[in-house]
Protein backbone atom coordinates (compact mmCIF):
# COMPACT_ATOMS: atom_id res chain seq x y z
CA UNK A 1 0.00 0.00 0.00
CA UNK A 2 0.92 3.70 -0.47
CA UNK A 3 2.81 5.11 2.36
CA UNK A 4 1.58 8.45 2.68
CA UNK A 5 3.97 10.45 1.51
CA UNK A 6 2.51 12.55 -1.45
CA UNK A 7 2.24 11.88 -5.07
CA UNK A 8 3.11 8.78 -6.71
CA UNK A 9 5.37 10.79 -9.31
CA UNK A 10 5.72 14.46 -9.35
CA UNK A 11 7.58 15.68 -12.67
CA UNK A 12 7.84 19.45 -12.34
CA UNK A 13 9.40 21.96 -14.94
CA UNK A 14 10.90 18.43 -16.48
CA UNK A 15 13.39 19.13 -19.46
CA UNK A 16 16.10 16.88 -21.08
CA UNK A 17 17.72 17.63 -24.41
CA UNK A 18 20.39 15.44 -25.87
CA UNK A 19 23.68 16.70 -28.21
CA UNK A 20 23.13 15.17 -31.15
CA UNK A 21 24.56 16.04 -34.27
CA UNK A 22 25.03 19.46 -35.39
CA UNK A 23 22.42 20.35 -32.45
CA UNK A 24 20.54 18.97 -30.07
CA UNK A 25 17.57 16.79 -29.36
CA UNK A 26 14.55 18.25 -26.99
CA UNK A 27 13.35 14.90 -25.73
CA UNK A 28 11.43 16.76 -22.82
CA UNK A 29 10.00 20.17 -22.80
CA UNK A 30 9.24 21.32 -19.46
CA UNK A 31 6.97 18.51 -18.33
CA UNK A 32 4.88 18.76 -15.65
CA UNK A 33 2.76 15.62 -14.33
CA UNK A 34 1.53 14.36 -11.07
CA UNK A 35 0.11 11.05 -11.06
CA UNK A 36 -2.14 10.06 -7.39
CA UNK A 37 -1.62 7.51 -5.68
CA UNK A 38 -3.99 4.45 -6.50
CA UNK A 39 -4.36 5.85 -10.12
CA UNK A 40 -4.32 3.88 -13.35
CA UNK A 41 -2.29 6.37 -15.72
CA UNK A 42 -2.11 5.86 -19.44
CA UNK A 43 0.54 7.59 -20.68
CA UNK A 44 0.18 8.15 -24.87
CA UNK A 45 1.81 10.24 -27.40
CA UNK A 46 2.71 9.50 -30.89
CA UNK A 47 6.36 7.90 -31.60
CA UNK A 48 9.24 10.07 -30.76
CA UNK A 49 6.86 12.30 -28.33
CA UNK A 50 9.40 11.23 -25.04
CA UNK A 51 7.61 8.76 -22.98
CA UNK A 52 10.44 6.32 -22.61
CA UNK A 53 12.53 9.67 -21.57
CA UNK A 54 9.77 10.41 -19.13
CA UNK A 55 10.34 7.09 -17.66
CA UNK A 56 14.11 6.91 -17.66
CA UNK A 57 13.97 10.03 -15.73
CA UNK A 58 11.69 8.87 -13.11
CA UNK A 59 14.28 5.20 -12.72
CA UNK A 60 17.27 7.83 -12.88
CA UNK A 61 18.79 6.43 -16.19
CA UNK A 62 19.09 9.78 -17.31
CA UNK A 63 19.04 12.99 -15.49
CA UNK A 64 17.17 15.84 -16.55
CA UNK A 65 18.43 18.67 -18.17
CA UNK A 66 16.11 20.69 -15.71
CA UNK A 67 13.50 20.00 -13.31
CA UNK A 68 12.97 17.88 -10.35
CA UNK A 69 11.43 14.46 -10.15
CA UNK A 70 10.09 12.54 -7.56
CA UNK A 71 8.66 8.83 -6.86
CA UNK A 72 6.76 8.71 -3.38
CA UNK A 73 8.37 12.54 -2.63
CA UNK A 74 12.39 10.80 -2.94
CA UNK A 75 13.95 12.16 -5.67
CA UNK A 76 14.90 10.04 -8.51
CA UNK A 77 18.56 10.02 -8.28
CA UNK A 78 18.32 8.33 -4.85
CA UNK A 79 18.15 4.60 -5.10
CA UNK A 80 16.11 4.31 -1.79
CA UNK A 81 13.85 5.95 -4.07
CA UNK A 82 13.42 2.28 -6.48
CA UNK A 83 12.23 0.37 -3.31
CA UNK A 84 8.67 0.47 -3.81
CA UNK A 85 8.94 0.43 -7.67
CA UNK A 86 7.97 -2.14 -10.28
CA UNK A 87 9.25 -1.18 -13.62
CA UNK A 88 9.17 -2.60 -17.10
CA UNK A 89 11.67 -1.80 -19.70
CA UNK A 90 10.53 -1.08 -23.67
CA UNK A 91 12.60 -3.99 -24.65
CA UNK A 92 12.51 -6.28 -22.20
CA UNK A 93 15.85 -8.27 -21.52
CA UNK A 94 17.48 -9.90 -19.19
CA UNK A 95 20.07 -12.55 -18.01
CA UNK A 96 19.32 -15.37 -20.46
CA UNK A 97 21.94 -17.72 -18.66
CA UNK A 98 19.34 -17.86 -15.70
CA UNK A 99 16.38 -19.57 -15.44
CA UNK A 100 12.93 -17.83 -14.80
CA UNK A 101 12.90 -19.14 -11.43
CA UNK A 102 16.28 -18.10 -10.73
CA UNK A 103 16.19 -14.88 -12.25
CA UNK A 104 13.01 -14.34 -10.08
CA UNK A 105 15.09 -15.26 -7.49
CA UNK A 106 17.84 -13.52 -8.28
CA UNK A 107 15.27 -9.78 -8.55
CA UNK A 108 13.85 -10.91 -4.96
CA UNK A 109 17.52 -10.84 -3.30
CA UNK A 110 17.75 -7.50 -4.70
CA UNK A 111 15.18 -6.19 -2.48
CA UNK A 112 16.62 -8.06 0.58
CA UNK A 113 13.23 -10.04 0.69
CA UNK A 114 13.88 -12.79 3.24
CA UNK A 115 13.60 -16.64 1.90
CA UNK A 116 9.88 -17.38 2.96
CA UNK A 117 9.10 -14.11 1.06
CA UNK A 118 10.74 -14.75 -1.35
CA UNK A 119 9.04 -18.20 -2.52
CA UNK A 120 5.76 -17.05 -2.05
CA UNK A 121 6.58 -13.77 -4.11
CA UNK A 122 7.96 -15.73 -7.24
CA UNK A 123 5.06 -17.89 -7.04
CA UNK A 124 2.69 -15.46 -6.89
CA UNK A 125 4.23 -13.68 -9.84
CA UNK A 126 4.88 -16.61 -12.18
CA UNK A 127 0.83 -17.15 -11.90
CA UNK A 128 -0.02 -13.47 -12.37
CA UNK A 129 1.98 -13.46 -16.00
CA UNK A 130 1.38 -17.31 -16.81
CA UNK A 131 4.71 -18.95 -16.81
CA UNK A 132 4.55 -21.41 -14.19
CA UNK A 133 5.51 -24.18 -16.72
CA UNK A 134 8.54 -22.86 -18.22
CA UNK A 135 10.31 -21.51 -14.63
CA UNK A 136 12.58 -24.43 -14.86
CA UNK A 137 14.03 -23.36 -18.28
CA UNK A 138 16.67 -21.01 -19.27
CA UNK A 139 15.08 -17.45 -20.25
CA UNK A 140 17.55 -18.14 -23.57
CA UNK A 141 14.95 -20.40 -24.82
CA UNK A 142 12.06 -18.46 -24.18
CA UNK A 143 10.01 -16.52 -26.82
CA UNK A 144 9.56 -13.16 -27.34
CA UNK A 145 6.01 -13.08 -25.58
CA UNK A 146 7.61 -15.07 -22.54
CA UNK A 147 10.63 -12.60 -22.30
CA UNK A 148 8.09 -9.99 -21.70
CA UNK A 149 6.22 -11.92 -19.03
CA UNK A 150 9.25 -12.64 -16.97
CA UNK A 151 10.31 -8.92 -17.02
CA UNK A 152 7.29 -8.25 -15.87
CA UNK A 153 7.27 -11.02 -13.40
CA UNK A 154 10.49 -9.36 -12.33
CA UNK A 155 8.62 -6.11 -12.08
CA UNK A 156 5.92 -7.05 -9.12
CA UNK A 157 8.79 -9.15 -7.58
CA UNK A 158 8.66 -6.51 -4.19
CA UNK A 159 5.03 -6.36 -4.71
CA UNK A 160 5.19 -2.10 -5.78
CA UNK A 161 3.03 0.46 -4.80
CA UNK A 162 4.29 2.08 -8.16
CA UNK A 163 4.24 0.01 -11.36
CA UNK A 164 5.89 1.65 -14.39
CA UNK A 165 5.19 -0.23 -17.55
CA UNK A 166 6.71 0.85 -20.89
CA UNK A 167 4.44 -0.64 -23.46
CA UNK A 168 3.49 -3.77 -21.53
CA UNK A 169 1.06 -5.22 -24.10
CA UNK A 170 3.53 -5.08 -27.19
CA UNK A 171 5.01 -8.50 -28.58
CA UNK A 172 2.04 -9.71 -26.79
CA UNK A 173 -0.78 -12.15 -28.08
CA UNK A 174 -4.05 -11.46 -27.51
CA UNK A 175 -4.13 -13.68 -24.37
CA UNK A 176 -0.94 -11.74 -23.09
CA UNK A 177 -2.90 -8.41 -23.70
CA UNK A 178 -5.63 -9.67 -21.52
CA UNK A 179 -3.28 -10.92 -19.20
CA UNK A 180 -1.90 -7.43 -18.41
CA UNK A 181 -5.04 -6.06 -18.53
CA UNK A 182 -6.02 -8.55 -15.82
CA UNK A 183 -3.13 -7.67 -13.86
CA UNK A 184 -3.46 -3.96 -14.11
CA UNK A 185 -6.90 -4.54 -12.74
CA UNK A 186 -5.78 -6.93 -9.81
CA UNK A 187 -3.15 -4.02 -9.01
CA UNK A 188 -5.84 -0.97 -8.93
CA UNK A 189 -7.71 -3.03 -6.78
CA UNK A 190 -5.49 -3.86 -4.14
CA UNK A 191 -4.65 0.43 -4.25
CA UNK A 192 -1.90 -0.07 -5.74
CA UNK A 193 -0.49 2.79 -8.65
CA UNK A 194 0.20 1.95 -12.92
CA UNK A 195 1.72 4.45 -14.85
CA UNK A 196 1.88 2.93 -18.26
CA UNK A 197 2.53 4.09 -21.67
CA UNK A 198 1.29 2.44 -24.94
CA UNK A 199 -0.47 2.70 -28.99
CA UNK A 200 -3.17 0.37 -27.72
CA UNK A 201 -5.90 2.54 -27.59
CA UNK A 202 -8.62 0.42 -27.07
CA UNK A 203 -6.75 -1.22 -24.43
CA UNK A 204 -6.04 1.92 -22.82
CA UNK A 205 -9.65 2.81 -22.80
CA UNK A 206 -10.47 -0.45 -21.18
CA UNK A 207 -8.16 -0.09 -18.18
CA UNK A 208 -7.05 3.66 -16.89
CA UNK A 209 -9.13 6.10 -15.22
CA UNK A 210 -6.35 9.19 -15.93
CA UNK A 211 -5.27 9.92 -19.12
CA UNK A 212 -2.10 12.30 -20.27
CA UNK A 213 -0.94 13.02 -24.10
CA UNK A 214 2.37 13.67 -24.50
CA UNK A 215 3.67 15.47 -27.55
CA UNK A 216 7.30 16.74 -28.54
CA UNK A 217 8.00 16.36 -24.87
CA UNK A 218 4.86 18.45 -23.44
CA UNK A 219 1.62 17.20 -22.22
CA UNK A 220 -1.45 18.33 -24.50
CA UNK A 221 -4.14 17.00 -22.97
CA UNK A 222 -4.42 15.69 -19.12
CA UNK A 223 -7.35 14.32 -17.01
CA UNK A 224 -9.79 11.58 -15.92
CA UNK A 225 -10.52 9.58 -18.62
CA UNK A 226 -14.21 10.01 -18.88
CA UNK A 227 -13.83 13.48 -19.28
CA UNK A 228 -11.29 13.74 -21.69
CA UNK A 229 -13.29 11.07 -23.83
CA UNK A 230 -16.79 12.07 -23.86
CA UNK A 231 -19.29 8.96 -23.56
CA UNK A 232 -19.79 7.21 -26.73
CA UNK A 233 -16.73 8.91 -28.12
CA UNK A 234 -13.39 7.09 -28.82
CA UNK A 235 -9.90 7.52 -27.63
CA UNK A 236 -8.66 7.33 -30.93
CA UNK A 237 -10.43 10.15 -32.27
CA UNK A 238 -9.45 12.18 -29.24
CA UNK A 239 -5.92 11.14 -29.24
CA UNK A 240 -5.87 12.24 -33.33
CA UNK A 241 -7.61 15.51 -32.65
CA UNK A 242 -5.58 16.39 -29.94
CA UNK A 243 -2.19 15.56 -31.74
CA UNK A 244 -3.15 17.36 -34.55
CA UNK A 245 -4.35 20.41 -32.67
CA UNK A 246 -0.70 20.13 -30.95
CA UNK A 247 1.22 19.74 -34.73
CA UNK A 248 -1.21 22.64 -35.67
CA UNK A 249 0.23 25.21 -33.17
CA UNK A 250 3.52 24.45 -32.63
CA UNK B 1 25.83 -7.02 1.40
CA UNK B 2 23.01 -9.00 0.33
CA UNK B 3 22.86 -7.10 -3.17
CA UNK B 4 26.45 -7.13 -3.71
CA UNK B 5 26.83 -10.97 -2.96
CA UNK B 6 23.58 -10.82 -5.64
CA UNK B 7 25.49 -9.49 -8.37
CA UNK B 8 28.73 -11.85 -7.60
CA UNK B 9 26.28 -14.72 -7.96
CA UNK B 10 25.15 -13.84 -10.93
CA UNK B 11 28.71 -12.98 -12.65
CA UNK B 12 28.94 -16.88 -11.07
CA UNK B 13 26.52 -17.93 -13.02
CA UNK B 14 27.24 -16.17 -16.04
CA UNK B 15 30.35 -17.19 -16.27
CA UNK B 16 30.38 -20.77 -15.47
CA UNK B 17 27.53 -21.56 -17.87
CA UNK B 18 29.11 -19.94 -20.75
CA UNK B 19 30.45 -22.78 -22.84
CA UNK B 20 33.29 -20.53 -24.29
CA UNK B 21 34.59 -19.72 -20.39
CA UNK B 22 34.83 -23.62 -19.42
CA UNK B 23 36.10 -24.93 -22.57
CA UNK B 24 38.91 -22.23 -22.11
CA UNK B 25 39.34 -23.21 -18.88
CA UNK B 26 39.83 -27.13 -19.70
CA UNK B 27 41.85 -25.76 -22.30
CA UNK B 28 44.20 -23.72 -20.51
CA UNK B 29 44.37 -26.60 -17.95
CA UNK B 30 45.16 -29.42 -20.31
CA UNK B 31 48.18 -27.15 -21.72
CA UNK B 32 49.43 -26.36 -18.33
CA UNK B 33 49.57 -30.33 -17.74
CA UNK B 34 51.38 -30.77 -21.39
CA UNK B 35 53.50 -28.33 -20.82
CA UNK B 36 54.77 -29.67 -17.29
CA UNK B 37 54.84 -33.34 -18.29
CA UNK B 38 56.58 -33.10 -21.47
CA UNK B 39 59.62 -30.86 -20.12
CA UNK B 40 59.71 -33.82 -17.43
CA UNK B 41 60.46 -36.33 -19.64
CA UNK B 42 62.17 -34.08 -22.48
CA UNK B 43 64.09 -32.58 -20.12
CA UNK B 44 64.72 -35.48 -18.11
CA UNK B 45 64.11 -33.45 -15.12
CA UNK B 46 64.96 -30.67 -12.47
CA UNK B 47 61.16 -30.53 -11.33
CA UNK B 48 61.64 -26.64 -10.05
CA UNK B 49 62.39 -25.91 -14.13
CA UNK B 50 59.15 -27.65 -14.84
CA UNK B 51 57.01 -25.96 -12.31
CA UNK B 52 58.68 -22.91 -13.02
CA UNK B 53 57.10 -22.87 -16.74
CA UNK B 54 54.30 -24.06 -14.74
CA UNK B 55 53.70 -21.27 -13.21
CA UNK B 56 54.95 -18.72 -15.31
CA UNK B 57 52.17 -20.10 -17.68
CA UNK B 58 49.43 -19.78 -14.13
CA UNK B 59 50.05 -16.05 -14.02
CA UNK B 60 49.59 -15.90 -18.22
CA UNK B 61 46.57 -17.89 -17.79
CA UNK B 62 44.94 -16.09 -15.07
CA UNK B 63 46.04 -12.78 -16.27
CA UNK B 64 43.97 -12.99 -19.53
CA UNK B 65 40.82 -14.70 -17.44
CA UNK B 66 41.03 -11.38 -15.10
CA UNK B 67 41.28 -9.41 -18.02
CA UNK B 68 38.81 -10.86 -20.64
CA UNK B 69 35.86 -11.22 -17.96
CA UNK B 70 36.48 -8.25 -15.87
CA UNK B 71 36.50 -5.82 -18.49
CA UNK B 72 32.89 -7.44 -19.89
CA UNK B 73 30.90 -7.39 -17.20
CA UNK B 74 29.22 -4.39 -17.68
CA UNK B 75 29.77 -3.25 -21.03
CA UNK B 76 27.62 -6.21 -21.52
CA UNK B 77 24.83 -5.42 -18.98
CA UNK B 78 24.71 -2.31 -21.45
CA UNK B 79 24.57 -4.23 -24.81
CA UNK B 80 21.97 -6.90 -23.52
CA UNK B 81 19.74 -4.10 -22.54
CA UNK B 82 19.99 -5.72 -19.04
CA UNK B 83 20.93 -2.50 -17.57
CA UNK B 84 17.54 -1.03 -17.43
CA UNK B 85 15.72 -3.84 -15.17
CA UNK B 86 19.06 -3.99 -12.90
CA UNK B 87 18.97 -0.32 -12.30
CA UNK B 88 15.04 -0.13 -11.89
CA UNK B 89 15.83 -2.36 -8.62
CA UNK B 90 17.14 -0.14 -5.10
CA UNK B 91 21.01 -0.89 -6.27
CA UNK B 92 23.95 1.49 -5.74
CA UNK B 93 26.38 2.24 -8.59
CA UNK B 94 28.69 1.14 -5.80
CA UNK B 95 26.86 -2.02 -4.88
CA UNK B 96 26.80 -3.01 -8.96
CA UNK B 97 31.07 -2.55 -9.50
CA UNK B 98 31.54 -3.97 -5.99
CA UNK B 99 29.62 -6.97 -6.67
CA UNK B 100 30.89 -7.33 -10.44
CA UNK B 101 34.62 -6.80 -8.97
CA UNK B 102 33.53 -9.57 -6.34
CA UNK B 103 32.26 -12.06 -8.66
CA UNK B 104 35.14 -11.95 -11.05
CA UNK B 105 37.92 -11.66 -8.62
CA UNK B 106 36.59 -14.91 -6.78
CA UNK B 107 36.17 -16.92 -9.82
CA UNK B 108 39.22 -16.16 -11.50
CA UNK B 109 41.22 -16.53 -7.98
CA UNK B 110 39.67 -19.98 -8.20
CA UNK B 111 41.24 -21.19 -11.34
CA UNK B 112 44.20 -19.81 -9.88
CA UNK B 113 44.34 -22.51 -7.24
CA UNK B 114 42.98 -24.76 -9.91
CA UNK B 115 46.43 -24.24 -12.34
CA UNK B 116 48.44 -24.10 -8.75
CA UNK B 117 47.01 -27.40 -8.27
CA UNK B 118 47.65 -29.18 -11.40
CA UNK B 119 51.13 -27.91 -11.57
CA UNK B 120 52.17 -29.00 -8.17
CA UNK B 121 50.00 -32.45 -8.95
CA UNK B 122 51.67 -32.97 -12.06
CA UNK B 123 55.33 -32.50 -10.82
CA UNK B 124 54.59 -33.93 -7.54
CA UNK B 125 53.82 -37.49 -9.10
CA UNK B 126 57.47 -37.01 -10.22
CA UNK B 127 59.11 -36.47 -7.11
CA UNK B 128 59.05 -32.68 -7.00
CA UNK B 129 58.45 -31.86 -3.31
CA UNK B 130 57.33 -27.96 -2.51
CA UNK B 131 57.11 -26.03 1.08
CA UNK B 132 53.63 -25.74 1.81
CA UNK B 133 53.66 -22.32 3.56
CA UNK B 134 55.05 -20.70 0.82
CA UNK B 135 53.43 -22.37 -1.64
CA UNK B 136 50.05 -20.90 0.14
CA UNK B 137 51.24 -17.44 0.41
CA UNK B 138 51.85 -17.88 -3.35
CA UNK B 139 48.86 -18.11 -4.24
CA UNK B 140 47.35 -15.50 -1.73
CA UNK B 141 49.60 -13.00 -3.16
CA UNK B 142 48.77 -13.84 -6.53
CA UNK B 143 44.94 -13.88 -5.81
CA UNK B 144 45.85 -10.09 -4.94
CA UNK B 145 47.37 -9.60 -8.54
CA UNK B 146 43.96 -11.09 -10.05
CA UNK B 147 41.92 -8.23 -7.55
CA UNK B 148 44.10 -5.38 -9.06
CA UNK B 149 43.56 -6.48 -12.25
CA UNK B 150 40.28 -7.37 -12.17
CA UNK B 151 39.39 -3.47 -10.82
CA UNK B 152 41.15 -2.10 -13.10
CA UNK B 153 39.42 -3.70 -15.93
CA UNK B 154 36.38 -2.93 -14.13
CA UNK B 155 37.32 0.78 -13.94
CA UNK B 156 38.29 1.15 -17.61
CA UNK B 157 34.85 -0.43 -18.75
CA UNK B 158 33.03 1.95 -16.51
CA UNK B 159 33.46 4.40 -19.44
CA UNK B 160 34.72 1.89 -22.51
CA UNK B 161 33.38 -0.95 -24.12
CA UNK B 162 34.74 -4.45 -23.11
CA UNK B 163 37.43 -4.12 -26.31
CA UNK B 164 38.90 -1.10 -25.59
CA UNK B 165 39.05 -1.66 -21.68
CA UNK B 166 40.67 -5.29 -22.10
CA UNK B 167 43.03 -3.73 -24.16
CA UNK B 168 43.94 -0.90 -21.98
CA UNK B 169 44.08 -3.03 -19.16
CA UNK B 170 46.18 -5.45 -20.62
CA UNK B 171 48.30 -2.91 -21.87
CA UNK B 172 48.62 -0.90 -18.20
CA UNK B 173 49.27 -4.34 -16.31
CA UNK B 174 51.90 -5.47 -18.84
CA UNK B 175 53.78 -2.24 -18.78
CA UNK B 176 53.70 -2.33 -14.90
CA UNK B 177 54.85 -6.03 -14.36
CA UNK B 178 57.53 -5.78 -17.00
CA UNK B 179 58.85 -2.51 -16.65
CA UNK B 180 58.15 -1.16 -13.17
CA UNK B 181 60.64 -3.44 -11.73
CA UNK B 182 63.31 -1.60 -14.49
CA UNK B 183 62.92 1.69 -13.65
CA UNK B 184 65.18 2.59 -11.27
CA UNK B 185 68.21 1.44 -13.76
CA UNK B 186 66.79 4.08 -16.02
CA UNK B 187 66.35 6.89 -13.32
CA UNK B 188 69.86 6.45 -12.83
CA UNK B 189 70.70 6.65 -16.18
CA UNK B 190 68.28 9.54 -16.92
CA UNK B 191 68.79 11.53 -14.27
CA UNK B 192 66.92 15.33 -14.25
CA UNK B 193 63.75 16.01 -15.44
CA UNK B 194 63.43 12.68 -17.51
CA UNK B 195 64.65 10.87 -14.22
CA UNK B 196 62.26 13.01 -11.98
CA UNK B 197 59.00 11.63 -14.43
CA UNK B 198 60.44 8.10 -13.92
CA UNK B 199 60.14 8.36 -10.14
CA UNK B 200 56.81 9.53 -10.68
CA UNK B 201 55.81 6.32 -12.88
CA UNK B 202 57.62 4.04 -10.93
CA UNK B 203 55.29 5.47 -7.44
CA UNK B 204 52.11 5.80 -9.35
CA UNK B 205 52.06 2.24 -11.75
CA UNK B 206 51.07 -1.03 -9.58
CA UNK B 207 54.12 -2.78 -8.55
CA UNK B 208 53.24 -6.58 -9.71
CA UNK B 209 56.09 -7.50 -8.83
CA UNK B 210 56.30 -8.06 -5.24
CA UNK B 211 53.82 -10.38 -5.55
CA UNK B 212 55.58 -12.69 -7.02
CA UNK B 213 56.76 -15.75 -4.97
CA UNK B 214 57.65 -18.05 -7.59
CA UNK B 215 61.18 -17.61 -7.09
CA UNK B 216 60.98 -18.82 -3.19
CA UNK B 217 58.26 -21.27 -4.29
CA UNK B 218 60.85 -23.09 -6.48
CA UNK B 219 63.96 -22.58 -5.19
CA UNK B 220 62.87 -23.22 -1.02
CA UNK B 221 63.94 -19.70 -0.17
CA UNK B 222 61.63 -19.52 2.67
CA UNK B 223 58.28 -18.06 3.45
CA UNK B 224 57.86 -14.29 3.69
CA UNK B 225 57.76 -13.00 7.01
CA UNK B 226 54.06 -12.33 8.47
CA UNK B 227 54.18 -8.89 8.59
CA UNK B 228 56.11 -8.21 5.15
CA UNK B 229 53.71 -10.72 3.83
CA UNK B 230 50.72 -8.35 5.65
CA UNK B 231 51.98 -4.84 4.02
CA UNK B 232 52.06 -6.81 0.57
CA UNK B 233 48.69 -7.29 0.89
CA UNK B 234 48.05 -4.03 2.34
CA UNK B 235 49.53 -2.42 -0.44
CA UNK B 236 47.16 -4.74 -3.36
CA UNK B 237 44.11 -3.74 -1.14
CA UNK B 238 45.48 -0.25 -1.35
CA UNK B 239 45.72 -0.72 -5.10
CA UNK B 240 42.36 -2.30 -5.95
CA UNK B 241 40.66 -0.13 -3.40
CA UNK B 242 42.02 2.81 -5.58
CA UNK B 243 40.92 1.44 -9.07
CA UNK B 244 37.57 0.83 -7.92
CA UNK B 245 36.77 4.15 -6.52
CA UNK B 246 37.74 5.50 -9.76
CA UNK B 247 35.70 3.20 -11.43
CA UNK B 248 32.94 4.44 -9.12
CA UNK B 249 33.67 7.84 -9.75
CA UNK B 250 33.60 6.72 -13.74
CA UNK B 251 30.28 5.14 -13.01
CA UNK B 252 28.29 7.41 -11.07
CA UNK B 253 26.85 10.13 -13.11
CA UNK B 254 26.59 8.06 -16.02
CA UNK B 255 23.45 7.88 -17.90
CA UNK B 256 22.02 5.25 -19.60
CA UNK B 257 20.42 6.41 -23.37
CA UNK B 258 19.60 4.83 -26.17
CA UNK B 259 23.13 6.63 -28.03
CA UNK B 260 25.03 5.66 -25.16
CA UNK B 261 24.19 2.05 -24.96
CA UNK B 262 24.44 1.42 -28.75
CA UNK B 263 28.03 3.17 -28.53
CA UNK B 264 27.17 5.32 -31.85
N1 LIG C 1 20.17 9.22 -26.41
C1 LIG C 1 19.47 10.00 -27.23
N2 LIG C 1 20.12 10.87 -28.04
C2 LIG C 1 19.44 11.67 -28.86
N3 LIG C 1 18.11 11.69 -28.96
C3 LIG C 1 17.41 10.85 -28.18
C4 LIG C 1 18.04 9.95 -27.29
N4 LIG C 1 17.10 9.23 -26.65
C5 LIG C 1 15.92 9.67 -27.14
N5 LIG C 1 16.09 10.64 -28.06
C6 LIG C 1 15.04 11.37 -28.78
O1 LIG C 1 14.11 11.86 -27.85
C7 LIG C 1 12.80 11.81 -28.41
C8 LIG C 1 11.89 11.08 -27.46
O2 LIG C 1 12.20 9.70 -27.49
P1 LIG C 1 11.40 8.63 -26.62
O3 LIG C 1 12.08 7.34 -26.77
O4 LIG C 1 11.24 9.15 -25.26
O5 LIG C 1 9.99 8.58 -27.36
P2 LIG C 1 8.73 7.65 -27.03
O6 LIG C 1 7.60 8.55 -26.74
O7 LIG C 1 9.05 6.63 -26.05
O8 LIG C 1 8.48 6.99 -28.47
P3 LIG C 1 7.94 5.52 -28.85
O9 LIG C 1 6.46 5.59 -28.77
O10 LIG C 1 8.38 5.35 -30.25
O11 LIG C 1 8.54 4.54 -27.93
C9 LIG C 1 12.96 11.18 -29.78
O12 LIG C 1 13.01 12.23 -30.72
C10 LIG C 1 14.26 10.47 -29.70
O13 LIG C 1 14.88 10.37 -30.96
MG1 LIG D 1 9.13 4.57 -26.07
Amino acid sequence: MFTGMGAAIEMRGVTVRFPSRGGEVTALDGLDLTVEPGQVFGFLGPNGAGKTTAMHVLLGFTEATAGTARLFGRDVRESIARQRIGYLPEHPDTYRFLTGHELLDTTARLFKLDGRTRRMRIEGSLEAVGIGDAAARRVATYSRGMMQRICLAQALINDPDLVILDEPTGGLDPIGRMDIRRIIGELRDRGKTVFFSSHELSEVELVCDTLAILCRGRIVAEGPADTLVAPGERLEKVFMKVIADAEASS
Amino acid sequence: MTRTLTVARVVWLDVIRRKDFYVLLILMALLLVALVSMNLFGLGGVTAYVADIGLMMSWVFTWILAISIGSRLLPQEESRGTIFSLLAKPVTRLELILGKWLGAWSIVSVATVLFYGLVFAVTALHGGRFPGWIVLQAIVLHAMVVAIVCAAALMFSTRLNSDAAATLTGALTATSFLLVPRIPEFVAQAGGLRGGLLLFLYNLLPHFEIFDLRMRVLHDYGAVSAATFMMVIGYGLLVTIGFLGLGWIGYRGKQFTRGSLSGY
